[in-house]
């Protein structure tokens, strides 16, 4: 049987995520020995192979419209989709701006800033992508796995890839499960 | 009893149990948010839904009752999916994000409940609407955002408290906890008991101690008492790494069933008096540290060159072994004319003078007022002194139990009571009372001999008096009407320093020389101006006050967390404190220092300190 293929990527959140899964440390040898670990942030290769991949993860909510599509993308590129870490569960502490307006975010990153200039103004160009309110993935495309976690343990992560890597779906229960 | 299934366990319960309680009696776990052991179920959260044979719909086990031939199933498919989708309503309702609350971790109730049912995520995104947080209260949060209105605070400040001050307002996912009718919590009418913040199953009501240092199993606790009044109240002291975080009231204690007052939950953490290091001489008019050694040498040369002799005074917060101490060295072995506390027996001489005369206790114990009908307060303000005591009539006053307060000046207790009557208590009062009242005095006489448990607290207003006159009568006018009679008295030991014999009015007569064992007390404006007279002062405290500022000799003493001592409650429950934090180093006990100061003067003390409780008949009995 081939190796399963897996594959990240990261969106609105802080690659906490992906620093808790280098914290598995040398166990990193074992899981690339039982899977062919593809594309990630932290590699050089950048975006999931477009022949697809058996495991696509995700860290970060839906921020914008960037995001967007790179959760369509994973999805349509993996059988199965995790969800990985609080803000790809729940939104996380990005979608805590959900409880203020688009208008007042912005204002508030690009001119309210303690450290902004006379001069700040919010982005207008038209090449930037488009923020949006912040959502969980799984309210943009529909995830497999949760995996949550701010981060993840590496105990968690390790034994969620081991798993994976040997063609099992992990269930998260009793110590394995912590939502913070 | 009644005879029940549930999952196939056959139980029998007492007739008016709840389908909850049996379940639990039998050991069957049943996931549960709104309820709380201490509280009437309420039904709110829905999260301890059973399915019953024969009935339409689970339903929620807290308020069902058991009844004969129930069948109930706890836990199948069906009802694990409604918790999961009870559990995904409340989470996605308001900002319960875990990462970043303080409970998150094994503290807060909700998430514990998540956890149980396995649950990785909540499929129904939030609502994003954001709730007030007020932080108007000088001592904690309330966040509405991670609300779940489970009403337990609600409920703990009405039924248990009594002070009705949080209610809810407006409907379904608007709805809010207030305090008053909208008011910010701290200019509300809350009396800062804290009971909401102990009760509040997630992160909703913080304390601003303890929150982000620590969950409680990181965390050590030390079930003690309370000294902050003579009710003695059973308390849980929270410590990390040495440094007080926070404490609860101890739900299995009787003398206060959980709860607390501000004196109690709070005051400890806002504590902030210079603390004594290091024992001090006053050289060249300056305090200077010095060892132990010189320091009480520099006491017994002092006390061998007193012309006028020694008067001695004892805070009755010092626990009962440094009490007796004290006496022995003062009063049996140094013959002072002058030993007493700085209560100087203004709640307790007349009634231990009335006990010793009539040779029987005449006092009741605090059962008795959980079990009142009718409560009088006679001079005494309870919310200043006892407030705790105050609760157990306060939370039966809807349900029949009446209040008449008599005092001179306005009562805080006032607004609760069903008559007022503003009056000074004295021997005439008590016999109107009882032989020919009008007016109010009336209406008074007639809702006492209506009740079958009547209760008579009273307080200053009767034992500061001169003369015993008005006791004496109000103990013939208690005995007349069949009413127990009850002394709170004054701080924690009040009762075994009357006991001790230490009670006299502190009037100096040209001793030379004042020994003050202070303790933590905070002296009072009336403390200072009395020994404004003493030429030279000696304390043992454990903060700096203007009387240590004066002092010749000041020796470093434990707070009352870091010592223990037994502490005899008004009503004679003899109990034991325990230390809960380390002091600091060259700081020693109350007791320690008082022996270390007879061994100085080779005097030889004895350690009989509860043999000498009984020594004369107290006001109430001793046990």
């Amino acid at each position: 049987m081939a190796k399963p293929k897996i594959a990240s990527d990261w969106m609105a959140g802080c690659a906490g995520c992906h620093m808790s899964l280098l914290d598995i440390d040398e166990r990193i040898i074992k899981i690339a020995e039982l899977a062919d670990i593809r594309a990630t942030p932290i590699t050089d290769l950048k975006e999931p192979d477009e022949s697809g991949v058996d495991v696509g993860i995700l860290e970060g909510g839906v921020n914008n419209t960037s995001n967007e599509e790179v959760a369509h993308r994973m999805r349509k590129r993996c059988k199965l989709l995790v969800a990985f870490g609080d803000c790809a569960v729940f939104g996380g502490v990005p979608a805590l701006r959900n409880f203020f307006t688009l208008e007042e975010s912005l204002r508030r990153a690009y001119v309210e800033t303690e450290s902004t200039d006379a001069e700040g103004k919010i982005p207008q160009d038209p090449e930037l992508c488009k923020p949006t309110r912040v959502r969980a993935p799984q309210d943009v495309v529909p995830v497999d796995l949760f995996v949550p976690g701010c981060p993840p343990d590496p105990e968690v992560i390790y034994y969620v890839l081991s798993e994976l890597a040997q063609g099992r779906k992990p269930v998260l229960e009793g110590d394995k499960l912590h939502w913070h | 009893m009644i005879q029940l299934t549930i999952d196939g366990q056959i139980i029998q319960v007492e007739e008016g149990s709840t389908v909850l309680q049996a379940a639990r009696a039998a050991n069957i776990h049943i996931p549960t948010l709104c309820d709380h052991p201490e509280l009437t179920p309420y039904g709110g959260c829905r999260l301890c839904l059973v399915e019953v044979d024969g009935f339409r719909t689970p339903q929620a086990s807290c308020t069902l009752p058991a009844s004969s031939n129930m069948v109930v199933h706890t836990n199948t498919t069906k009802l694990q999916e409604a918790r999961k989708f009870i559990l995904t309503l409340i989470f996605s309702e308001r900002n319960h994000f875990c990462p970043f609350c303080q409970v998150s971790g094994g503290d807060c109730e909700l998430q514990n409940a998540a956890y149980d049912e396995g649950m990785a995520n909540w499929p129904i995104s939030p609502t994003y609407n954001p709730y007030p947080v007020d932080a108007s209260h000088p001592y904690f949060i309330l966040d509405n955002n991670r609300c779940i209105l489970c009403r337990r605070c609600v409920r703990a400040c009405s039924d248990l408290v009594g002070n009705h001050t949080l209610g809810m307002e407006e409907r379904g996912a608007r709805t809010m906890v207030i305090a008053d009718f909208g008011l910010p919590l701290g200019s509300s009418t809350c009396i800062s008991c804290g009971a909401c913040v102990q009760v509040c199953p997630t992160g909703a009501l913080i304390d601003r101690w303890s929150a982000y240092r620590g969950h409680v199993h990181e965390s050590d606790v030390t079930e003690t008492i309370c000294i902050g009044c003579s009710l003695g109240c059973g308390i849980q002291v929270r410590t990390r790494d040495n440094q007080l975080l926070r404490i609860d009231g101890n739900w299995q204690t009787e003398a206060n069933e959980g709860l607390l007052c501000e004196t109690g939950r709070f005051q400890p953490m806002v504590e902030n008096r210079q603390r004594i290091t290091s024992p001090m001489i006053r050289k060249h008019d300056q305090l200077t540290p010095v060892t132990w050694e010189e320091a009480l040498q520099e006491i017994a040369h002092l006390f061998n060159a007193a012309p006028g002799g020694i008067a001695a005074l004892a805070s009755t917060r010092l626990p009962a072994e440094a009490l007796y101490a004290f006496q022995q060295i003062f009063a049996e072995k140094l013959h002072s004319e002058l030993v007493t506390s700085t209560e100087e027996g203004k709640t307790t001489a007349h009634a231990a003078a009335l006990a010793r005369q009539i040779a029987t206790p005449f006092e009741a114990r605090l059962d008795a007022l959980k079990q009142a009908d009718c409560v009088l307060l006679i001079g005494t303000d309870l919310r200043a002194s006892h407030e705790v005591a105050s609760f157990f009539f306060k939370r039966k006053l809807l349900l029949g139990t009446r209040l008449i307060v008599i005092d001179p000046t306005p009562n805080p207790l006032n607004e609760f009571a069903h008559l007022v009557i503003k009056a000074t208590a004295n021997s005439d009062l008590f016999q109107t009372l009882q032989t020919s009242p009008t007016g109010d005095l009336a209406t008074a006489a007639q809702i006492l001999a209506q009740a079958s448990h009547p209760v008579i607290i009273y307080g200053e207003g009767i034992t500061a008096q001169p003369s015993a006159n008005a006791l004496q009568a109000l103990v013939q006018y208690a005995h007349h009407i069949k009413a127990s009679l009850m002394n709170l008295k004054g701080q924690a030991n009040s009762l075994a320093a009357s006991q001790y014999g230490l009670e006299k009015p502190f009037v100096l007569k040209g001793q030379s020389i004042t020994y003050l064992a202070l303790g933590d007390e905070q002296p009072t404006q009336h403390l200072i101006q009395q020994l404004e007279a003493a030429p030279t002062l000696i304390i043992q405290a454990s903060h700096a006050s203007a009387l240590t500022a004066r002092a010749q000799v000041v020796l470093p003493v434990t707070s009352w967390l870091e010592q223990e001592g037994a502490y005899i409650s008004f009503d004679g429950r003899v109990q034991q404190a325990k230390a809960a934090l380390p002091a600091p180093t060259n700081v020693r006990t109350n007791l320690a220092v008082l022996q270390a100061l007879a061994n100085c003067l080779n005097l030889t003390i004895e350690n009989t300190w509860k043999e000498k409780l009984n020594q004369s008949t107290p006001a109430v009995q001793i046990a």
